[in-house]
């Protein structure tokens, strides 16, 4: 499958991680604090002393203060699993651009979570329900058709239930019809970060107009004739204003954010400016 | 199913150009996107889903193809059940008097019925146009009346027409049939006249028989000072010699009786006088035919002419005309006079002297050719002195001297001065004199002739600012148009006419039922002549009106078809 630029991946990853939310996370042991307590050797918290608590766990300096059985209640080292959900619905083909610009951008945060030092799981949304990790994950973008017949929101409903994660990256249009909270409550279950990066193609954004069109919808073959007039332009553009603004204010519900991105831009570009709260420059910390 | 008219199914062929443009309509340029729903207006979407905008072009297509079968349907003439099976058959029936001749018990019109009956049951007839022949040809049922009413106007008939040539009505007839070549049939009691033109699409048959038949060709009356003579002929149309009796009867009065002996085919004149006034009624003893075998006439007396004569008329002139009133009959002296005689100059109808320098001409005198003044007018050996002319328009000249003129108010001149011509003691003037009576008895509202012969034109005199009607036998209106002396083509009907004016009887004629050829029989029988074009496929089903209903059906899907494309092309 064409239109995934490797190298361009590379490049506009180079230097960049990606910025966690500074909530806990969850996850397998590692280098970030997870939600959970646990055995590191950060302190979390005091406790009284239950019984069956690990009694190594017992500060003893404060139980010689207090005489009272006092828990030190330390926080897990966890290293966070990032998922990364690409549509692949035939409505994120509509165009090479789109396609390309999809593709890049989930192999690109892919890239950027194992610069992050965590391992990203690759979930594929729109036909058969498909993972990938490890190796297999940048040729595995790189060969996935963007062909399915269900909208993200439908396909979503027969995959398989999302794990708890650490951070859940999301990359589709979200040009489907359905209540965009139910969407966006689900994807933001068991995670503690949700990003919404919604790739548009430029006749999506600004349909070009003329004559009369026969539009058929991408994924489900339903067609409509239209004089393409500027007034149905306008209210075309409305609607989808409209659209947009119900899914930023779902994601914003959830604490998430929604990225809204042109496929006529490069992912440098992207990289650098739309997509510049996604990421962090190496070496320069967190804000 | 059929159809009335094969020819308009070839609207069909519109089929084809709908559906090439349909093709052509929709190869719009496509465009896939991404979200559909953004672009679809909430209400279709609520009215009937994404299904119905997929399929509105082709319910356009449909609804269209089937405006143009419905559209073809009306235009083929297309009939559905029994009522299809049904013909429009067009008859045309001898209208002559002939055809009520009896023979055996019935007239060839009662065989005419029942062959007319039989016809519409074995050629299905739905609806049918009956036409009479006659001189002029009359439409009995029609055109496409349903069977059973045109039965019941043919069962009405009763032939009495003059002997006539059917080309007309058989024109008619094709004329009146629903397709071309479309078969007529016509029936008739007698062989056609070898100039008659049958077309090939008529089916003639003839219903007559031979008969022996003796019958009046002729009747007259003169009335004269409360005498009556009435003259008749009598002809003998059978094979044997006949004598014949013919009885004169009037109204309070014995019957005469005259016996004449006619050999096959002689005729015979029988007259007989009364002293009467009230109609005389002249009789044969029954045959074949007896509406030719009596007559009765009404009385026809001349009308009464008052004439007078105006201050200054030349003595010479007043003494000629008097001589010529004295013996003229039914007219009159008296100072209310219809006729009035001046001098040259005064308001008289008639003006009679010379004035000027006179001049007397011994011929030839040249005469407007035609003019009633003149009939039978001999003015050889007439020596007529004239003055200076008189205004009007020449009726009599020689060289430049105008000897008679009428001015357009019909007031005639006679530019003669009496005393010193012969005019007077020839021939010529009471035959110019009586010319000029007949004239101004002509002027008389009314009917001159009060007995006419089946066929002939009929004379009337009428006035200005009133309603003229001749009302015939059984109600029958026909109404006079045209002021003063009237000719009208010949009454359709034998029997008494009156003649009113405003609604008020004025006068009465009688049109007698005789015609000498319709009275001969012996040349009638029965014979047949097959069409020899063959009957079209469109007679067949042509005689039911056009069906509507497939042009409703045509405008519904039409509104439909509006209805729903306006729904595509809304944008919002």
């Amino acid at each position: 499958m064409s239109g995934f630029d490797h190298a361009a991946v590379q490049r506009a990853a180079e230097g960049r991680r990606l910025r966690l939310p500074r909530g806990p996370h969850r996850g397998k042991l590692g280098e970030v604090r997870a939600a959970s307590v646990g055995s590191s050797m950060e302190l979390h918290d005091f406790r009284s002393y239950h019984p069956g608590d690990d009694l190594r766990h017992l500060d003893w300096n404060a139980v010689a203060r207090t005489g009272e059985l006092v828990l030190r209640v330390r926080q897990d080292e966890v290293s966070p699993r990032i998922e990364v959900l690409l549509d692949t619905s035939a409505s994120m083909a509509v165009s090479e651009a789109k396609a390309a610009r999809a593709r890049e951008l989930a192999g690109w945060l892919c890239v950027l979570a194992r610069q992050t030092g965590l391992e990203p799981v690759l979930v594929l949304v729109g036909g058969a329900p498909r993972q990938s990790s490890g190796p297999n994950l940048l040729p595995t973008l790189a060969t996935v058709a963007l062909d399915g017949k269900a909208s993200f929101s439908s396909a979503l409903t027969r995959a398989p239930a999302l794990r708890p994660c650490g951070l859940r990256l999301v990359v589709s249009d979200f040009l489907f019809e359905g209540e965009p909270s139910v969407v966006v409550d689900r994807l933001a279950r068991g995670t503690s970060g949700l990003a919404l990066v919604q790739v548009l193609d430029a006749e999506d954004v600004e349909p070009s107009g003329g004559s009369g069109a026969r539009l058929t919808d991408a994924e489900d073959g339903t067609h409509l004739e239209r004089l393409l007039t500027p007034d149905l332009l306008a209210l075309y553009a409305e609607r989808f204003t409209a659209h947009v603004g119900l899914w930023l204010a779902a994601a914003k519900r959830v604490r998430g954010s929604l990225l809204q991105v042109v496929a006529t831009r490069s992912l440098g570009q992207l990289a650098r400016e739309e997509l510049a709260a996604l990421v962090e420059v190496a070496g320069a910390g967190a804000p | 199913m059929t159809f009335g008219a094969p020819w308009g199914l070839l609207a069909l062929l519109a089929l084809p150009v709908l559906v090439a443009a349909y093709f052509l309509r929709r190869k719009q340029p496509p465009r896939v996107v991404s979200a559909l729903f953004l672009w679809r207006t909430p209400d279709l979407k609520a009215e009937a889903g994404p299904r119905f905008e997929r399929f509105s072009r082709e319910r356009s297509l449909l609804l269209e193809s089937l405006a143009v079968l419905f559209a073809t349907l009306f235009l083929a003439d297309v009939h559905c059940g029994q009522r299809t099976q049904r013909q429009h058959v067009v008859v045309v029936v001898d209208g002559g008097l002939s055809m009520r001749a009896k023979v055996d018990g019935s007239s060839a019109a009662e065989r005419v019925k029942t062959a007319v009956a039989a016809l519409a049951r074995d050629e299905h007839a739905g609806v049918m146009t009956i036409i009479e022949s006659g001189p002029r040809p009359t439409m009995l049922a029609g055109p496409q009346l349903e069977v059973d009413r045109a039965l019941a106007a043919l069962e009405a008939w009763s032939p009495a027409q003059p002997a006539h040539d059917v080309t007309a009505a058989l024109v008619m007839a094709k004329g009146s049939t629903s397709s071309t070549g479309q078969r007529v049939f016509f029936f008739t009691d007698g062989p056609l006249p070898e100039a008659t033109t049958v077309p090939a699409e008529v089916q003639a048959r003839s219903v007559g028989r031979v008969a022996d038949n003796v019958a009046l060709l002729s009747a007259q009356r003169h009335d004269e000072g409360g005498a009556a003579t009435v003259t008749v002929r009598v002809g003998n149309f059978s094979e044997r010699s006949r004598e014949v009796p013919v009885t004169f009867e009037t109204r309070g009065d014995a019957s005469h009786l005259e016996r004449v002996t006619l050999e096959p085919g002689a005729t015979a004149v029988v007259r007989a006088g009364f002293k009467t006034t009230t109609p005389v009624t002249v009789s044969l003893p029954d045959d074949a035919l007896t509406e030719d075998g009596q007559v009765t006439l009404l009385p026809s007396p001349l009308a009464l002419v008052k004439v007078g004569f105006l201050e200054g008329l030349d003595a010479a002139a007043k003494s000629a005309v008097e001589r010529f009133v004295a013996i003229a009959p039914s007219v009159q002296e008296a100072t209310d006079a219809q006729l009035t005689f001046g001098p040259v100059g005064s308001t008289a109808r008639v003006t009679l002297g010379a004035t000027g320098a006179t001049h007397g001409f011994v011929g030839p005198f040249f005469s407007l050719k035609g003019h009633p003044v003149f009939d039978d007018v001999q003015l050889g050996g007439v020596v007529w002195t004239a003055g200076d002319n008189q205004p009007g328009r020449p009726l009599l000249s020689m060289g430049q001297t105008v000897l008679v003129s009428e001015t357009d108010e019909g007031v005639l001149h006679f530019n003669l001065d009496v005393a010193k011509s012969n005019v007077q003691r020839t021939v010529a003037w009471p035959v110019l004199l009586g010319n000029v009576l007949r004239l101004a008895r002509a002027s008389t509202p009314g009917v001159p002739r009060r007995q006419l012969m089946l066929g002939e034109d009929v004379a009337l005199v009428t006035t200005p600012d009133a309603k003229w009607v001749l009302r015939g036998p059984g109600g029958r209106e026909r109404p006079v148009l045209g002021v003063g002396a009237v000719t009208l083509p010949p009454l359709p009907e034998p029997g008494r006419w009156v003649l009113e004016k405003n609604g008020t009887a004025v006068d009465e004629l009688l049109v007698l039922p005789l015609d000498p050829r319709e009275s001969d029989l012996r040349t009638r029988g029965p014979w047949q002549v097959d069409a020899t074009a063959a009957p079209s496929l469109a007679s067949l089903a042509g005689g039911a009106p056009r069906a509507w209903w497939p042009v409703l059906v045509m405008l519904a899907l039409v509104l439909a078809d509006f209805w729903l494309t306006a729904r595509a092309r809304r944008p919002v």
